[in-house]
């Protein structure tokens, strides 16, 4: 018995007599809560322990209320990427979302897009043929393109050819390359190309700005343009309509392809690049940059395949014009009618560059 | 975890390309095209991130990697593991270190540790850094006009001996301060203790001091011992457990994994605290109280206890002194409204809280800093004593008073370590003291007595928190001849004690300042960093010595539950660094006292043949003496065996199941892990060490125990010994008896159990003095406790608030409070310094007005302690770039301060500190806090150009301690770092 | 044949970090790099949660799928692993992951961000297991020792298990049955798609809705 325990200090087991046996729990003592389906953590551990709902609906939202983590850097405290859905993606996370847009639209499509544009060029070719040559040579050439508006051009179409070739091994290699070539060799060949990429990008930039602004004036569109475009450019036969300097089919590379695309391009891969001061180049943005990036260039290549076209198998001559400046009173007559009567006309210099010592006579001038 | 194994070969590439021929021509190619390796990374990664490592310090960063990753193929190659145990808290984790021609290559988990299953924290996982060491001091230096230099160790030893003796001569031995460290390992904490004896001083301390002094000397006065009643992986069988001043999720994250296993099978757990913490998140309830009103809280506990009827009245009978007149005050003083004034806690709250304790027993309740640092930190904890003796939850596996400890060895260096007031084993400073240690080291005590000035040898030293003091301190006012005048740091921050501003005073008036540590690289930058010029002694010499990690040294260290473990030395020494034992021996061959400090331990060749003590042979000299704590038992060979056969001690109880070591054959069946101490007698009677303190449902011999019979038999007329019929299992005494000495032996006839020479050992002395062990084998024989069989002492009458009183801090935002609850009178001379109380209290009555939020500080995971060490290891560095403080968002918005923002932290005492605000809920709005372990910025300046070269850490950022305030406990001298106060401003410079 | 994956259990992981410091240390991973992390939710708040997260060797992993250079390969344990001699640094793999797994050692303007490094899984990398040169590159080689992941082995509440997908999901079953509570297992209904029958007594993951 314990009460029974010899010591002196056994009364202090009895318990003080001012003090009830069972005292009942205080005033203010409350049961827990209901559960709630709105709950915060903290709530629900109280309401229902263990439960932990709301914290994973935390996790799923940690793309937008980011956790903390101890480590700095801009996205170290999200767990999961925000979720969104991209268009032409599903609802789900944005590394995932991302993918699907890239893997399942931007590659397949873009791929595509390329393709067919390569194959109408090529059937174009092979049942058409060259236009042009239905005006003789006059022997008479005529300044088209002067020596800055040349360099400007090259440096800009070759850097363009860089960008699209890397582009192109990024975005098809794997498909088409990298089976031949084994995967180092490849993943050499593209370090390479993709270093370029990300290099010639930013002069590409610079050098399509000063072609922007070189060919700004003669790209303005005017009346003729309708004539020419409702005649088709007389590409599917018939005479060529008359035109410009430029004819609208130009201008529509220059509008839609030099200044849409290009600055669209530009800008979402100098994003790419986070060769932009001030950005967070956080993983979003880098998603949205790489899709509009993808897009572009897509119908960018498309697009320019066709002047590349235009400018080398698909038109006599045309290239000439750019290797050398000059064109003969022919091709200018034929193709670019009422540039050529303005010139004959005096409206326009023939020659805008001093006279350098290349054969045949500027013709304009007689 | 082991989960499951890896099939023999793992798959290659499985790339579709990666056929044949053409997987061979990329393999080819590969091997001609350079890769981004590692070494390339840390280029790239030294110019991508801004806050990353310097350039200068890359360099260092690439040979390490060189270093770390020789190479991994089959060439001959020595590989050893070696077994150690972690180096930075008290848990004790135990790794096995895997050692490639002498190179510390890799770290492995140790599965079979009971205490950590191998598991780590950041630190423990991080710990092969200390095999690179690239941040470390490597030789020894000199402050030469303002600027560290390279001397020779010889040149040093000379200079620093010769200065000493100087001094002595001058000023007397008393002038000269060791700060001794909880980072040694048992053998060099007591071989400190020895050295400063045989120099002739007392003035010597260590981190025990500013950690858990008030625990030690509050519970030992209590029950016994000032130790963790129970372990980490006894908390397994708790059903309740309150964490009250303790952020173990931080502090001891691997004592998480008992708690969090135990809390899956039902324990409830409750957080205590003026900070939602990390532990709090895990828990099942959190209470947030306002810093420094623990005792209220408390006793609203015990109050709701006893109005209830809860208490464990048999338990109380039997074993408790003095609960009547603790009652009756806790009822009169502590009712609910008072309570919650004082602490902020509703009756509801404290209520449930008490209710969940009593109704889930076994409860434990733990405790660490929280409790400890305050003015009334001797109270604190005696007042959580008194609510697990009210509920009868000491002595009971599950309950107990888990008492989490700081450093890896900061038990065993309070245990035997350097402490003013006690020799080894707390046997304290009287003559028979002396004389019982004369007799262990073989040394004359006449002779002793003769290093001692006159008087001061049994008069307890200055504490390592009033160092400062020791020095600045008006002479007439300190209780020596002279003031401090040359000061050892030898394995201690200055960043960790209080008082920043006047330490750099009292650093700059010093004659002699050596600090011996493998990172001294926080006090050298202090010392060398301009002051007052009127402030500096012209004839200050500082010395900076490398002193060896626990790695590259061997020798036990002591976990926070008592279980001793054996490290095996890693590697040697690195760079020009050398053991602190061969430099203590070294010192002493200069200072002249060699030969006795070493006579009773062996000397062994150490690096480069130097020679130095043998840990072995100095633990053996240990368990020789040390018959107070019970680390008798524990020599090396048990102590090793154990270290080889983790995998034979049970996670829950520590208990070996079975199992011979293969080495000695020893057999550890029955002994719990580490031989926790007590681990009376001497090895050959195989007691099995404790486990759990004062458990009477088991034999002394199976680790069973009761309360200590330490203070008298009876008092006032009342009963100090247990109650009739009140234990241990199977004791022959059933009563309570009072501790052994050779006429009890000889009042119960058991004196003829001794044998002849025993006999003439024990005659006239005691279970404590008796270095035969006849006494404890004989008792222990019968069943009974060596150091008697008691109660409890809930009233410690000779402290000075002999039944815990709430004291307000001294710097109080509530002078409300002070007037309710004001704090102790000042002090003439305490620990050989005037203290102050009350007029520290009064003239800061009103501070609240300018200086309105408490201020607290802590821990963080990655970081430990004054945080040089840890700041220096890029992995754990790289976790925390910047020190700051946690301010609530109401706080801040007040301030017009946003989360990140720049601010300052201004206290009383001038300082300044400029640090990032961490906008968070964790603290409430009258409360900031603060992380402790950064230094290296002063007061807004960066404290760089003062380092030694190349020995900076990585991270550096302003130390709290710059500006806490005055304020020491009424017992111990401990440091008020918990509870004082502050202002925020946002930065505007 | 074993299926590898990470389960951390947030009612476990105390945010220590011991599993960031382990992978560092084992793999020496340098400074800015971090294959592990450890991220809190309502940090400081009543409801405060913490997730180690590193890659979760994604069974259909998004990484893989935009790799320009198809750089990675699935061992037969399901541990995604890359080729650092084949990737050319484009980050495709880091916008696609959606736990941020990928790293690399520099900031990505120009677009150079040098060879991508991530968790291995303790696994290495396509070089010989054990050689100097895996080493070099991806650190240790753990699972072909035998051994499991560092960070998962040395987690301090054992919070992160790693391993055979269907003894860790025991363990974590055994211990949410102990707890009664739900067993929600952080990402693997983005990782590993929707549970089986094996992998879990309820099917409750965080992903799902
Ligand atoms: N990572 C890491 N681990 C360590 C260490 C380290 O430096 N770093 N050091 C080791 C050492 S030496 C020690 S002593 C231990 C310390 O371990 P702890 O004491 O657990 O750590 P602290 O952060 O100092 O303080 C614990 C808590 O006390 C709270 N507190 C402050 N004032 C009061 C109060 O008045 N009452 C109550 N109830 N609580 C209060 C703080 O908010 C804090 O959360 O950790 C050891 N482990
Ligand atoms: N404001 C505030 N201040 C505090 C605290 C707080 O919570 N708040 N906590 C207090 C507590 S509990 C403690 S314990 C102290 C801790 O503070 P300190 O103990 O001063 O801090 P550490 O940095 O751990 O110091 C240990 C030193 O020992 C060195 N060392 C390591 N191993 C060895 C060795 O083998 N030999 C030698 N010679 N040296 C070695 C390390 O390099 C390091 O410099 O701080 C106290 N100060
Ligand atoms: C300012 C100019 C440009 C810049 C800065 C730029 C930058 C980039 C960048 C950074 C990428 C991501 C891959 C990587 O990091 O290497 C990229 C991808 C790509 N770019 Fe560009 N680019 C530019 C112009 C172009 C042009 C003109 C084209 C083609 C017409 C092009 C086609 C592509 C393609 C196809 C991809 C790959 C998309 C994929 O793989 O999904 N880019 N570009
Ligand atoms: C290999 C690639 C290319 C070739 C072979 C090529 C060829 C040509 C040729 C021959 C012309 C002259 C057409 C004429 O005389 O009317 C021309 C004009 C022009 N090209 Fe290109 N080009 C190439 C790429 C580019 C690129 C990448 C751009 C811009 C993004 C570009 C922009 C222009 C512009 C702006 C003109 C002036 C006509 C106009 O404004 O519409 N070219 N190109
Ligand atoms: S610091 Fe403590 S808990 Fe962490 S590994 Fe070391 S001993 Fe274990
Ligand atoms: S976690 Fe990320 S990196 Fe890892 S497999 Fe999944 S998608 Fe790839
Ligand atoms: S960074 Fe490397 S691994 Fe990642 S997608 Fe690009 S090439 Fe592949
Ligand atoms: S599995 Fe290995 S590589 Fe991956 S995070 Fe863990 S330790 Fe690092
Ligand atoms: S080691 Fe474990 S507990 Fe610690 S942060 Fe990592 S997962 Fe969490
Ligand atoms: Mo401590």
């Amino acid at each position: 018995v314990p009460e029974a325990a010899g010591s002196a200090s056994a009364s202090t087991a009895t318990a003080p007599a001012a003090t009830p046996a069972l005292a009942g729990p205080p005033a203010g003592f409350v049961a827990p809560p209901e559960p709630k389906p709105d709950e915060t953590n903290a709530q629900r551990a109280k309401s229902q322990p263990g439960n932990n709902a709301p914290f994973w609906r935390a996790v799923r939202e940690s793309g937008v209320n980011k956790g903390t983590s101890s480590l700095p850097g801009a996205e170290q405290g999200v767990l999961v990427q925000p979720f969104v859905q991209y268009p032409g993606s599903r609802y789900t996370n944005a590394g995932d979302a991302w993918r699907q847009v890239r893997n399942e639209w931007i590659i397949p499509y873009g791929g595509a897009l390329i393709v067919i544009t390569v194959l109408a060029i090529a059937l174009y070719f092979f049942t058409r043929g060259p236009l042009g040559g239905h005006e003789p040579d006059t022997g008479r050439q005529i300044e088209r393109f002067t020596y800055f508006e040349r360099a400007a051009h090259w440096s800009n179409a070759i850097a363009f050819c860089v960008l699209a070739i890397s582009g192109l091994v990024m975005a098809f290699g794997k498909f088409i390359l990298l089976p031949l070539t084994g995967t180092t060799l490849f993943g050499w060949l593209t370090y390479a190309l993709k270093t370029a990429h990300n290099l010639l990008g930013p002069l590409f930039a610079v050098s399509l700005l000063i072609v922007f602004f070189t060919f700004l004036k003669d790209n303005f569109p005017n009346a003729s343009d309708m004539q020419w475009l409702r005649k088709g450019g007389g590409l599917f036969g018939g005479k060529e309509p008359p035109s410009g300097r430029f004819n609208a089919g130009e201008k529509l590379i220059f509008w839609g392809g030099v200044f849409f695309l290009g600055v669209i391009v530009v800008v979402s891969g100098l994003v790419l690049d986070k060769v932009i001061p001030g950005m967070a180049y956080q993983r979003g943005d880098m998603q949205i940059a790489h899709m509009v990036h993808g897009v572009a260039t897509a119908l960018m290549m498309a697009m320019f395949l066709g002047h590349i076209y235009l400018g080398t198998l698909g038109m006599k001559d045309a290239f000439k014009a750019m290797k050398t400046g000059h064109v003969d009173e022919g091709w200018a007559k034929e193709h670019h009618e009422l540039w050529y009567e303005d010139i004959r006309a005096g409206r326009i210099p023939a020659r805008r560059t001093a006279p350098d010592d290349r054969p045949g006579q500027p013709a304009a001038q007689v | 975890m082991l989960l499951t194994r890896k099939p023999g070969h793992s798959g290659g590439h499985a790339g579709a390309s990666d056929s044949g021929l053409v997987a061979s021509l990329a393999r080819g190619v590969s091997r001609a095209i350079p890769t981004m390796d590692r070494r390339a990374f840390l280029r790239r990664s030294g110019l991508g991130v801004g806050t990353g490592i310097a350039v200068s310090q890359l360099a260092l960063v690439q040979k390490k990697a060189q270093a770390a990753d020789a190479p991994a193929s089959g060439k001959a190659r020595k590989v050893e593991i070696k077994r150690t145990v972690c180096g930075h808290c008290s848990v004790g984790c135990a790794v096995d270190a895997v050692v490639e021609n002498g190179v510390w290559v890799r770290q492995e988990p140790v599965f079979d540790s009971p205490i950590n299953l191998g598991a780590h924290c950041a630190k423990g996982a991080a710990l092969r850094e200390h095999g690179h060491g690239e941040y470390r001091l490597r030789t020894p230096m000199k402050l030469v006009n303002g600027k560290y230099e390279k001397i020779s160790w010889d040149q040093a030893l000379n200079e620093i001996s010769a200065k000493m003796l100087e001094l002595k001569k001058q000023s007397g031995p008393d002038s000269i301060f060791i700060v001794g460290s909880s980072k040694h390992s048992n053998e060099q904490a007591y071989l400190l203790r020895k050295w400063v004896s045989l120099w002739g001083s007392n003035n010597c301390d260590h981190q025990a001091r500013i950690c858990h002094s008030t625990t030690v000397a509050g519970v030992a006065n209590t029950w016994g011992y000032g130790a963790m009643t129970n372990s980490y992986n006894d908390m397994r069988n708790s059903k309740a457990a309150m964490y009250i001043g303790s952020n173990a999720a931080e502090a001891h994250p691997v004592s998480m994994l008992h708690m969090l296993h135990a809390k899956e099978t039902g324990c409830k757990m409750i957080v205590v605290d003026p900070r939602f913490t990390r532990t709090a998140a895990k828990a099942d309830d959190y209470v947030r109280i306002r810093s420094g009103s623990d005792i209220p809280f408390l006793f609203g506990l015990v109050y709701h206890i006893f109005k209830n009827g809860w208490e464990d009245k048999k338990f109380i009978a039997d074993r408790v002194y003095g609960m009547d007149k603790v009652r009756d005050d806790i009822m009169a003083k502590w009712t609910p409204d008072k309570v919650f004034e004082a602490c902020g806690v509703d009756e509801a709250t404290c209520y449930k809280t008490a209710k969940t304790l009593a109704d889930n027993r076994p409860s434990t309740v733990v405790w660490c800093m929280g409790q400890t640092q305050h003015t009334t930190g001797n109270a604190v904890v005696r007042a959580s004593c008194i609510l697990q003796l009210a509920l009868g939850n000491i002595g009971v596996s599950g309950g107990g008073a888990n008492i989490f400890r700081g450093h890896d060895n900061v038990q065993g260096a309070t245990d035997v370590g350097p402490n003013p007031d006690s020799l080894p084993g707390y046997y304290g400073l009287a003559e028979g003291a002396w004389k019982h240690f004369a007799k262990v080291w073989d040394v004359d005590f006449e002779w002793i007595k003769k290093q001692y000035a006159p008087g001061m040898l049994t008069k307890p030293g200055m504490t390592v928190s009033r160092w400062i003091d020791g020095v600045l301190e008006k002479n007439e006012l300190i209780d020596q001849d002279s003031n401090l005048r040359g000061l050892f740091f030898w394995g201690h921050a200055p960043n960790s004690q209080t008082r920043g501003l006047e330490m750099k005073k009292a650093m700059d008036k010093l004659d002699l300042l050596v600090v011996i540590d493998p990172y001294p690289s926080a006090t050298a930058a202090m010392a060398a960093m301009p002051g007052k010029d009127s402030e500096l002694n012209p004839n200050r010499a500082t010395y900076l010595l490398p002193a060896a990690t626990q790695f590259e040294t061997s020798g036990s260290c002591t976990a926070s539950n008592r279980s001793l473990q054996w490290r095996e030395k890693v590697i040697e020494p690195l760079w020009d660094s050398r053991t602190d034992q061969m430099i203590m021996y070294q010192l002493a061959q200069k200072l002249g006292f060699d030969k006795e400090f070493t006579k009773s331990h062996k000397l062994v060749a150490g690096k480069g043949g130097m020679m130095e003590p043998e840990p072995e042979s100095v633990l053996r000299e240990i368990n020789k003496g040390m018959w107070t704590i019970g680390y008798t038992g524990q020599s090396p060979e048990r102590l090793k065996a154990h270290m080889r056969n983790m995998n034979v001690f049970d996670v829950k109880t520590l208990r070996a199941k079975g199992g011979v070591d293969k080495e000695t054959g020893y057999k550890l069946d029955g002994d719990y892990f580490g031989l926790p101490w007590p681990c009376y007698g001497n090895p050959e009677l195989k007691h099995p060490g404790s486990p759990n303190l004062y458990d009477t449902s088991r034999h002394v011999m199976e680790g069973g125990g009761n309360f200590r019979a330490n203070f008298g038999v009876e008092r006032e007329g009342v009963n100090l010994l247990a109650a009739d019929g009140s234990c241990s299992k199977g004791a022959e005494i059933t009563t309570g008896y009072p501790e052994f000495d050779h006429i009890l032996l000889k009042k119960l006839g058991w004196w003829n159990d001794l044998s002849e020479a025993e006999k003439a050992a024990a005659e006239g002395k005691n279970w404590k003095t008796d270095l035969s062990g006849g006494i404890q084998r004989v008792s222990l024989a019968h069943g009974c406790h060596p150091f008697g069989n008691a109660r409890a002492r809930a009233v410690v009458w000779n402290f000075p608030d002999p039944i815990p009183q709430h004291r307000e801090a001294l710097y109080s935002t509530r002078p409300d409070l002070i007037a309710k609850y004001p704090t102790h009178d000042d002090k003439k001379a305490f620990w050989r310094l005037p203290t102050l109380f009350k007029s520290v209290q009064e003239k800061n009555k009103d501070i609240g007005k300018t200086f309105p939020l408490i201020m607290s500080s802590g821990r963080l995971v990655e970081f430990e302690g004054g945080g040089e060490e840890t700041r220096s290891n890029p992995w754990l560095a790289e976790l925390q770039q910047e020190m700051f403080v946690e301010i609530n968002p109401a706080t801040a918005n007040d301030r017009g301060i946003r989360n990140g923002e720049n601010v300052w932290v201004t206290t009383p005492t001038g300082a300044r500190l400029t640090v990032k605000a961490l906008l968070t809920e964790r603290v409430d709005r009258e409360t900031v806090w603060l992380p402790f372990h950064f230094s290296g910025r002063w007061q807004g300046t960066d404290m760089l150009p003062y380092y030694p070269n190349g020995a900076a850490p990585v991270i550096r950022g302003e130390a709290v301690n710059t500006a806490t305030t005055y304020g020491y406990d009424s017992v111990t001298m401990m440091q008020e770092t918990k509870t004082t106060v502050c202002q925020v401003q946002k930065a505007t410079a | 044949m074993a299926r590898m994956k990470f389960i951390c259990d947030a009612d476990r992981c105390i945010e220590c970090n011991g599993c960031v410091t382990a992978c560092k240390a084992e793999h020496n991973v340098p400074w800015g790099v971090n294959r592990r992390r450890v991220v809190t939710l309502n940090d400081g708040a009543a409801g405060e949660k913490s997730i180690s997260v590193a890659c979760m060797h994604c069974s259909d992993a998004p990484c893989m799928a935009v790799c320009p250079v198809d750089c990675f390969y699935r061992t037969d344990e399901g541990v995604v692993l890359h080729d650092k001699d084949v990737c050319i640094g484009c980050g495709y793999c880091s916008y696609a992951c959606p736990f941020g797994a990928p790293q690399f050692p520099s900031n990505g303007e120009f677009g150079l961000r040098g060879k991508m490094d991530k968790c291995t899984f303790c696994a290495g990398g396509p070089e010989a297991n054990g050689s100097d040169a895996e080493n070099a590159k991806y650190g240790r080689n753990r699972l072909s020792e035998g051994k499991l992941p560092a960070c998962a082995e040395m987690c301090s509440t054992k919070a992160l298990l790693g391993g055979d997908g269907d003894v860790v999901a025991d363990i974590f079953r055994t211990r949410v049955l102990n707890r009664g509570k739900g067993s929600e297992v952080w990402g693997w209904g983005t990782a590993y798609g929707k549970p089986t029958q094996t992998s879990l007594a309820t099917p409750t993951t965080g992903e799902k809705k």
